[in-house]
């Protein structure tokens, strides 16, 4: 009696383990050919380079070079700019993209907005168009002898070259907002629905006004989401890379290593420089790695909160 | 014990339907030539209609037949897929190349040399257009057309302001000061600091080539002073606002040739069905004319990025035959007359008067005001300078000379100084590759 309901329980796990096994492994498979092999690849790629001689018109040879790769990168000063760059831009864009999607979330589940649902969907279609169709006509809006905007206000004397050296920072922060500002908005809304009516019940019989109830209620129990927007946002504008690619052929403010990825992107695919290329792409992950869990540790400190 | 089968069960449709989202991905296996029959070739290309010349190819050879594959443009993602699939072992038999790519197709080893197969051709083509294929006295190209860089012009704008179309770059200066004082909105032409093939044209033109291939290095001398003659010219034109700064070919760009705004642009012949297809309004008013010279009476010329041509890619398993059909295809008088008529470019075929689509082109000569404009392109064509060699990292070049004049333009530094930040790049990138540059 006692082996059998031991030889059971020994089982179980056994049947459980195989279980999961199987149905772990297509996503094991998937996760390893699609995200596991190519970081390595790349990684392993980086440590290459592909060197000819003479003329350049015999067959190449890759050989290791350990990390020259990526000294070559640090040391290439247009690419030490780009990084620079985009954390200015992030500077400019994280806060306005998480206030811009908060507040629009605040008003539509304010329980006073009409036709919230239909708002919510007009906010969320900018979304649903590709980012390249987004830039191409964001392009026709900020270029002077195609925008009817910029015409219209040329008219009354005010002239604006949005892709100027100055501007062109704002200008794409201001098609990525109108991208994704909807999207963020909706991962809110989604959270603010999910607290309980009788906690706003409770602050309004304590006397609590629509503002107080933002504060003491909405805002806290929004923390974990908006911590998640924010870090998408860095995530995003670290790899900054369709608008600048889409406007370039429009100004002469953006060059081919404008942004990192842009930088990598150019590396590979125009001067066939995949090594050096996957050099970049690693050196952008890590920093977008160290300023997203960075920024996790700064907001989980423990009894620190910044609110 | 039944509970235990089900589980089971359960375990084995989940391990088939793994198995059924993996299998296709390992199904992917290249298509087997069959061993009878014609040889059978690829061909990858984005010219726009070639499939007709091609099919007149397969109906007069029983022991050859090739099918086209569509890809993208070279620049646009084409050459990077031909050159990963050569590096794959996997490459299509032909493809389509342009003059300036050849040599970073080389230091890729991506191409077969076909001199044993095509040389006894090589006086059927004009002189400049067959050497862009050889590299050390071996041919690894058969070229196809070319695009010899005119001026396109609004005539009537030209008229209007009592101005003859400029033949010296001295009269270009002086056409573009009444251009732009007739109208502060209108310029002679755009500055187009997004075009390197743009740039390059002006500089192949200006004289001195900024590429040669020495016995065991190359020479590279892109701040060399007939290039730095030309950037001082545009420089006073820029000084003086007498040039738009403007990518051509863009929407805004668009809009001023409609317009007039832009009066005239310099480009390859097969531009004229740019103008007309975005501009179709100013049908009539529109005439060409050779580049301005730097000595009056000369005929000097250059070529837009080049040309294209139709090299065998290395890795093919039928080098002769796809040697064969790239001669057909591009050396025959009747398969260049359609290749001319489908809009690839200025034939590379010395003897053109086979070649109807240039004589007998009443839809274009109309737009240009009935001036045959395909004549001064054959003079252009035959006065490119055929010591211009395209270097390896040809993309490198495009890459870092739009930047440097970009960043002239943009910060307002002398034009010059982009050429000589171009020629220290240029070494840079060369030597990093390994290629032996002189000193």
């Amino acid at each position: 009696m006692t082996t059998i309901a031991r030889a059971a329980v020994r089982r179980k796990p056994l049947k459980q383990r195989l279980t999961l096994t199987v149905l772990l492994v297509p996503f094991i498979l998937f996760f390893a050919a699609f995200f596991v092999l190519p970081i390595g690849y790349a990684i392993v790629d980086s440590l290459f380079t592909v060197k000819t001689s003479g003329l350049g018109f015999g067959a190449p040879e890759r050989v290791f070079v350990f990390f020259e790769n990526y000294a070559r990168a640090l040391s290439t000063p247009s690419f030490v700019e780009s990084i620079g760059r985009v954390l200015l831009f992030a500077v400019i864009e994280v806060p306005l993209m998480v206030v811009f999607s908060l507040v629009l979330a605040l008003l539509l589940e304010s329980g006073k907005a009409h036709f919230p649902r239909v708002f919510r969907v007009i906010y969320f279609l900018p979304y649903g168009v590709p980012g390249v169709i987004a830039s191409l006509l964001w392009g026709f809006l900020y270029v002077p002898s195609t925008s009817p905007v910029l015409q219209i206000l040329s008219n009354f004397g005010l002239d604006f070259t949005p892709l100027g050296g100055d501007s062109v920072l704002f200008a794409i922060a201001n098609i990525a907002l109108w991208g994704f500002a909807g999207y963020n908005m909706l991962i809110i809304v989604a959270s603010l629905q999910s607290v309980p009516g009788e906690l706003y019940e409770a602050a309004r019989i304590d006397g609590a006004g629509e503002f107080a109830i933002i504060r003491h209620i909405k805002l806290p129990l929004l923390r974990p989401t908006i911590v998640l927007v924010t870090v998408f946002t860095i995530i995003g504008t670290l790899q900054l890379f369709v608008e600048p690619l889409v406007l370039k052929p429009l100004t002469t403010a953006i060059n081919s290593d404008f942004t990192p990825n842009l930088a990598a992107y150019n590396q590979a695919f125009a001067q066939s420089n995949p090594n050096l290329a996957a050099a970049m792409a690693v050196i952008v992950a890590l920093i977008a790695f160290v300023f997203s869990f960075g920024f996790l540790k700064l907001v989980n400190r423990k009894g620190n909160r910044a609110w | 014990m039944s509970q235990h089968r089900a589980t089971r069960r359960r375990v084995f449709t989940a391990a088939a339907l793994s198995l059924a989202v993996i299998a296709p991905l390992a199904a992917c296996a290249p298509g087997e030539e069959s061993a009878d029959g014609p040889v059978e070739l690829t061909f990858q290309t984005w010219v726009p209609n070639i499939d007709t010349a091609v099919e007149a190819f397969n109906e007069s050879h029983d022991d050859i037949h090739v099918t086209v594959e569509s890809i993208a443009a070279g620049p646009d993602g084409g050459y990077a897929k031909m050159l990963s699939s050569v590096t794959a072992g996997n490459p299509a038999d032909l493809a389509q190349v342009g003059y300036d790519e050849l040599a970073t197709f080389l230091l890729n080893d991506a191409l077969a040399d076909i001199t044993e197969y095509v040389s006894d051709d090589a006086d059927k083509f004009t002189d400049w257009q067959w050497q862009t294929g050889v590299f050390n006295d071996k041919v690894y190209s058969v070229p196809q057309a070319s695009g010899p860089v005119g001026q396109f012009y609004r005539k009537d704008v030209f008229d209007g302001l009592g101005l003859a179309v400029p033949t010296t770059w001295d009269e270009y200066y002086e056409a573009a000061k009444v251009i732009h004082a007739s109208d502060p909105n209108k310029y002679i032409a755009a500055f187009a600091s997004n075009q390197a093939p743009w740039i390059l044209a002006l500089a192949q033109q200006a004289g001195q080539p900024w590429f040669e291939a020495g016995d065991d290095a190359w020479n590279v001398t892109i701040d060399n002073p007939d290039t730095i003659r030309m950037a001082e010219f545009w420089q006073k034109l820029l000084d003086e606002d007498l040039v738009k700064v403007e990518a051509d070919m863009s929407n805004e760009w668009y809009a001023d040739i409609q317009t007039g705004n832009v009066a005239s642009w310099m480009s390859g012949s097969w531009a004229a069905a740019i103008v007309s297809g975005n501009a179709p309004d100013t049908a009539g008013l529109w005439a060409a004319a050779e580049m301005p010279q730097w000595e009056a009476g000369e005929h000097v010329s250059a070529s837009w990025g080049g040309g294209s041509s139709v090299v065998v890619l290395n890795g093919s398993e039928h080098p002769e035959e796809a040697a064969e059909f790239a001669l057909w295809l591009n050396g025959t008088p009747e398969s260049a007359s359609t290749l001319t008529s489908i809009g690839a470019g200025w034939p590379a075929l010395k003897d053109q008067s086979e070649i109807t689509a240039l004589t007998d082109d009443p839809a274009t000569f109309e737009f240009f005001g009935g001036q045959n404009i395909w004549e001064t392109f054959a003079v252009a064509d035959a006065n490119v300078d055929r010591s211009w060699q395209w270097p390896p990292l040809v993309d490198t070049l495009y890459a870092t000379l739009t930047d440097n004049v970009k960043a002239a333009v943009q910060n307002k530094t002398p034009l010059s100084g982009a050429f000589e930040q171009t020629q220290i790049d240029m070494i840079k990138a060369m030597e990093d590759k390994g290629i032996a540059v002189a000193e």
